[in-house]
């Protein structure tokens, strides 16, 4: 897009996408049976080099199994559910103040 | 990718936890009926979750989005087949011969702990898209 920093927060923000979609996901499956909570490796994905492939989904391991084979921890999924609103809140504003930054240059010599 | 089909997995969320307490305050409002068109008492009701792709304008759009995108529907209603609970009522017109009404074999606290289940389920995903909601908005605001 503009420059590498920008690129980055770009697939930053793609990835917080796709890991919110997840956690609708997996809060709307909260009562149903059998179902597995599902994300992305957030880290390993943000480490690929190629940000135009979409993320792989795995299942989470760990998490308590109810009685209906569904492990879906609405605590878990609401904390990343802020989680990802406020991370994607900071990484809009770095790329607003990047555009701001290019727009003073742009207007620079103009006496507005 | 769009963080829009996010909105349509938990508006699926919110109509099968709305079907749900629905079935259930059928149960709760039948819980003394003796007489249904199939005959005999009321039997409770309850909603079958299952998960599935949700339904969107942009089929082929999402075809190539990551897997695993799952919303949430009513694939039916069970029916409970327990045998009907017997109550002394000799003067009750549904009475059998022996003084016995069969009456709907239902537990009140049951169906009030499921009713708060299926509110609270509906109240996560509505913070769900205030929360998708605000990071839609975010996107629209860098235009500014």
């Amino acid at each position: 897009m503009i420059d590498g920093l920008t690129n980055s927060l770009e697939h930053y923000m793609d990835l917080l996408t796709a890991r919110q979609k997840l956690v609708a996901s997996n809060i709307a499956n909260a009562d149903t049976p059998g179902y597995r909570t599902k994300d992305v490796n957030f880290q390993a994905e943000l480490q690929t080099a190629n940000s135009a492939l979409s993320p792989h989904t795995v299942e989470v391991g760990g998490l308590p199994v109810k009685n209906d084979g569904n492990d879906v921890s609405l605590d878990r999924e609401a904390r990343l559910l802020a989680e990802n609103a406020m991370r994607f809140n900071l990484a809009s504003n770095l790329i607003r103040s990047q555009l701001a930054t290019i727009k003073e240059a742009i207007q620079e010599g103009k006496s507005s | 990718m769009s963080l829009l089909s996010a909105l349509s997995v938990s508006a699926s969320g919110m109509a099968a936890q709305r079907t749900r307490a629905e079935v259930l305050v059928e149960n709760i409002a039948n819980s003394e009926t003796t007489r249904t068109a199939q005959g005999g008492p009321y039997r409770r009701k309850d909603a079958i979750f299952s998960s599935q792709s949700v339904p969107s304008a942009f089929q082929s759009e999402l075809d190539s989005e990551l897997s695993g995108l799952q919303g949430v529907s009513v694939t039916g209603i069970s029916v409970d087949s327990r045998e009907p609970e017997r109550r002394y009522m000799p003067g009750h017109p549904d009475a059998d011969p022996d003084g016995y009404v069969s009456m709907p074999r239902m537990n009140p606290a049951e169906d009030m702990v499921d009713l708060m289940g299926a509110s609270r389920s509906y109240e996560a995903n509505v913070s769900a898209i205030s929360a998708v909601k605000d990071m839609i908005q975010r996107s629209i605001d860098l235009l500014r």
